[in-house]
This record gives structure tokens, C-alpha cells and sequence, in this order.
């Protein structure tokens, strides 16, 4: 037993040897030559195994993972803001929290919260919906649709502030319409480049629609593709027109961010739309 | 550690940077160990950003007890896989050979590791669960036997115990896999 748990730790030690350190094989076999035939066997194997696992995630993945992840940073709300109820700890505080909200608004709290504003209470449950909304639309076609009307939200927002005389408080929105239209043009869209995209998760992943569960790419039908270029299409005229006629009625240093604005979404749904052909 | 525990607080009071050098730090390793766990590139793909996403979620929670972040991160990860072969019970499985030939790696990596990783991941059904679960922190995650003990709940002997035997184990299985 005590041989067992002496070899068990001169195997670690000629593992950290070897793997981390970069020490060769001989040079711990040299350490422990009555182990050594043993030894070898493992060790090498154990190299081996290293070795086979020394990939890397693909650039384009990384790349859309991390701004996936900004992007949900950037949806969060920091702690301090929360009402004192729910930030308050223990958890069962929380969840009785909620629960009595929930008893008291019902079904009618995201319902309201559907049409709420920036400036009101209810806007924090309409973000958290569409959070909930991407991660319940697993093709990449779905999502493209979803962060097209989602980004049109984000627009209609921004004509509202400046109608109702909070120009200067568009930013926050402004970088959420361009997070959206970013992942928008992000999206691998292609006919044979489309894959299952999975956002943010919940804390137990929606099951994806069957046609996906293979785990394999997914050749949406044509109709689908079709209907989803109308869209592209008519939100690429719609959306950049609202935000130009709202560039007449914001002083001059809101100007900037309207018009980049303008041209992040003119070229995104270009973007997305040329994928789609 | 003293470096990572003051992320983690940076992080917990909204600090997006610190969160974003801590996902920067961990991303290659945890991916590596989801595509050992599932041998499927785009699942591997989905349940590394699920591992970041739940982190995210839960890091105001997280309470600093000197168990490194790497432990807290593959812990999640863990789960993630258990909850993704109890539901794969349930459907048809993926051929294995169709799966992890669709690994998308550049060519010259494929020419490279495709034969290998094929291997390997075979090779790793035939371990028990806790046997993979250290092949796969130890060798795809990187990590210490004192960090896999945190990430399994186990000792420290118990894991060095676990280590060789499951080497022992892939040996085998590779071996049989050659004849």
C-alpha cells in the first residue's frame, strides 16, 4: 500500500517534471531508476496525451466568444444599482423577493415591461427578456432575425429619449444597438457556414429544436432565408432613416454618436444581407 | 494567486476588464478539457461560452476561500458536461469517427493532431468518469494535483491514486486501439 502511494507520488512528481517544467523523460527516469522501466511507459504516454491536446480554440470562435461575453458584461447591471430587497443575502431573500413581485405583478410585469423605456423602472426586465429570447433561439438565422427587432427596439428607444428631451442620455442605449448589430453581422450566415450559436445560457441550457440536436449544421430551409433578407432589407432603410431624422432634433455633441450610429447599422445590415445571398 | 483573488474582487464590484482578463486567462484551457469531455468541435465551442456565461453570472456569489478560480471555473465546466452526456443518453449518439472528424482545425493542424485527438478521445470512453474527469483536468486543463483535488472534491493522494491509474487505463485503451 505504502509502495502503491510512494510510486502514485513519484509519477506526479516526474509529471510536473516533464510537463511543466520541460525536463526530459530521462532525466526523471535517471532520479528513480528502479521505477524507471514503469516509469517510462506512463510517462509517455502521459506526453502523448499532451501533445494530442494541444489545440487551439479557431480564431473566429474566439473572437465572437469574447464579444458575445462584452456584450453580456455590457448588458449587466452592477450590483450597487439592485434595490436594496435583492441585493440583500441570504439567497432565500432574494428568491421570496421575487416570488412575492412576481405574486403581486404577475404574467403583467413582462408584458409592461415589453413596451417600458430607458428611463423607466420596468426597462431592466425588458433587457433581461431579450437575453432570455437569444438564448431560447438557437439557429443563427433566428438570431439574426432577433437582433435585427431587437436593434430596432434599441432605435425606436433612442427616438424617444430625444422626443421626450434626453438626448444627452442615449449613450447607454447607443452602445447596446451596436453590440446588437455587431453579433448581427457576426453571424455565420452562409448557406454552408451556418451553425447552432449558442449565447447566453441559463442556469440549465434551453434543449435546441430537433432539427439540431444532431449536433450538426443546420440547412435552413430557403423560404426561411428569404424572409429573413426582407426583413434585413427593411429595417437597413428603416432604422438608419429614424436615426437621421432624430440627428435635427440633438444638440451638437450628441451628433457624433447618432451619426456613427448611422453608419455602424447602413453597414452591418449591408454585412448581413450580402451573407444571405 | 494574490494577483487572480484581486481580479475576482475587481470583478465582483463590476469591474469588466477584470472579468475579461480572468475569461482570457482560462479560455484555451477550458475549451481544451470541453473538447476532450465531449469530442465535438461546435459542442466543445457552445460549452466553453456556457462555462463563461454561468461564471459570469455567479461570480458575485463566489466567496474567496483561497481555492484558485481555475478550480471554480472547471468545477462549472464539470457540471456543464454531466448535464450535457445525461441528455446525449437520450438522443441518438454521435458517431464518434463523424464528430471529431468535423474538428474545423486549419489543415495543417488537422495533418498534424487529427489522428491523435481521434485516439484520445476513444480511447478516454473506456475510462471510468472520474478517470476522465483527470485526464481532462490534469492534461487538457492544465492544472495541478492540488487544483484538480479543489475542482473534485477529493485528496490529494486520492487524485495522484486516480492520475496513474487512469494512465494506466489509456495506455491500455490506446494499445487496443492500434491492434
Amino acid at each position: 500500500m505504502n509502495k502503491r502511494r510512494e510510486f502514485d507520488d513519484i509519477l506526479d512528481e516526474c509529471l510536473e517534471r516533464l510537463l511543466v517544467k520541460g525536463e526530459t523523460m530521462e532525466q526523471c527516469l535517471e532520479s528513480y531508476p528502479e521505477q524507471a522501466a514503469e516509469l517510462r511507459l506512463l510517462l509517455s504516454t502521459a506526453a502523448d496525451t499532451k501533445e494530442a491536446l494541444a489545440i487551439e480554440p479557431r480564431p473566429e470562435f474566439k473572437a465572437r466568444a469574447r464579444y458575445q461575453l462584452l456584450s453580456a458584461l455590457n448588458e449587466l447591471k452592477p450590483k450597487r444599482w439592485l434595490p436594496f430587497f435583492l441585493s440583500w443575502k441570504p439567497q432565500w431573500a432574494t428568491a421570496l423577493a421575487l416570488f412575492l413581485a412576481l405574486l403581486l405583478a404577475g404574467g403583467g410585469t413582462v408584458a409592461a415591461a415589453g413596451s417600458s423605456m430607458p428611463d423607466t423602472l420596468l426597462y431592466p426586465v425588458k433587457l433581461a427578456t431579450e437575453q432570455v429570447q437569444l438564448v431560447l433561439t438557437p439557429s443563427s438565422l433566428g438570431k439574426a432575425g432577433l437582433y435585427a427587432r431587437l436593434a430596432d427596439k434599441r432605435v425606436e428607444e433612442i427616438a424617444y429619449l430625444v422626443d421626450s428631451g434626453q438626448p444627452e442620455e442615449i449613450e447607454p442605449t447607443a452602445q447596446r444597438l451596436e453590440n446588437l448589430l455587431g453579433l448581427m453581422a457576426a453571424l455565420p450566415l452562409a448557406e454552408n457556414g451556418e451553425s447552432k450559436v449558442m449565447l447566453a445560457p441559463g442556469p440549465t441550457p434551453a434543449p435546441p429544436p430537433p432539427a439540431a440536436e444532431s449536433g450538426k449544421d443546420v440547412r435552413a430551409p430557403s423560404n426561411q432565408r428569404a424572409k429573413l433578407k426582407l426583413l434585413l432589407e427593411r429595417y437597413a432603410v428603416d432604422q438608419p432613416a429614424v436615426l437621421r431624422a432624430a440627428l435635427d432634433r440633438v444638440p451638437e455633441a450628441v451628433k457624433p454618436t447618432l451619426r456613427r450610429l448611422i453608419t455602424e447599422s447602413e453597414s452591418s445590415y449591408e454585412k448581413t444581407i450580402a451573407t444571405l445571398d | 494567486m494574490q494577483d487572480e483573488q484581486r481580479l475576482v474582487q475587481q470583478a465582483q464590484q463590476g469591474d469588466k476588464e477584470a472579468f475579461a482578463r480572468l475569461y482570457e486567462g482560462h479560455f484555451d484551457k477550458i475549451y481544451r478539457y470541453m473538447f476532450l469531455r465531449v469530442g465535438d468541435r461546435g459542442e466543445a465551442e457552445d460549452m466553453t461560452q456556457q462555462v463563461f456565461l454561468k461564471a459570469l453570472q455567479s461570480i458575485p456569489d463566489f466567496r474567496w476561500k483561497g481555492t484558485p478560480v481555475s478550480a471554480w471555473l472547471f468545477r462549472i465546466a464539470h457540471n456543464l458536461v454531466i448535464d450535457y452526456w445525461r441528455k446525449e443518453k437520450k438522443r441518438a449518439t454521435i458517431p464518434l469517427d463523424e464528430s471529431v472528424a468535423g474538428t474545423g482545425m486549419n489543415p495543417e493542424l488537422m495533418a498534424e493532431y487529427r489522428l491523435d485527438i481521434r485516439q484520445l478521445v476513444l480511447a478516454t470512453k473506456r475510462l471510468t468518469e472520474a478517470q476522465r474527469e483527470v485526464i481532462g483536468l490534469r492534461f487538457a486543463g492544465g492544472l495541478s494535483v492540488a487544483e484538480v483535488a479543489e475542482a473534485m472534491g477529493k485528496s490529494q493522494g486520492a487524485v495522484k491514486a486516480l492520475q496513474h491509474s487512469a494512465i494506466v487505463a489509456l495506455r491500455k485503451a490506446l494499445s487496443a486501439g492500434e491492434g
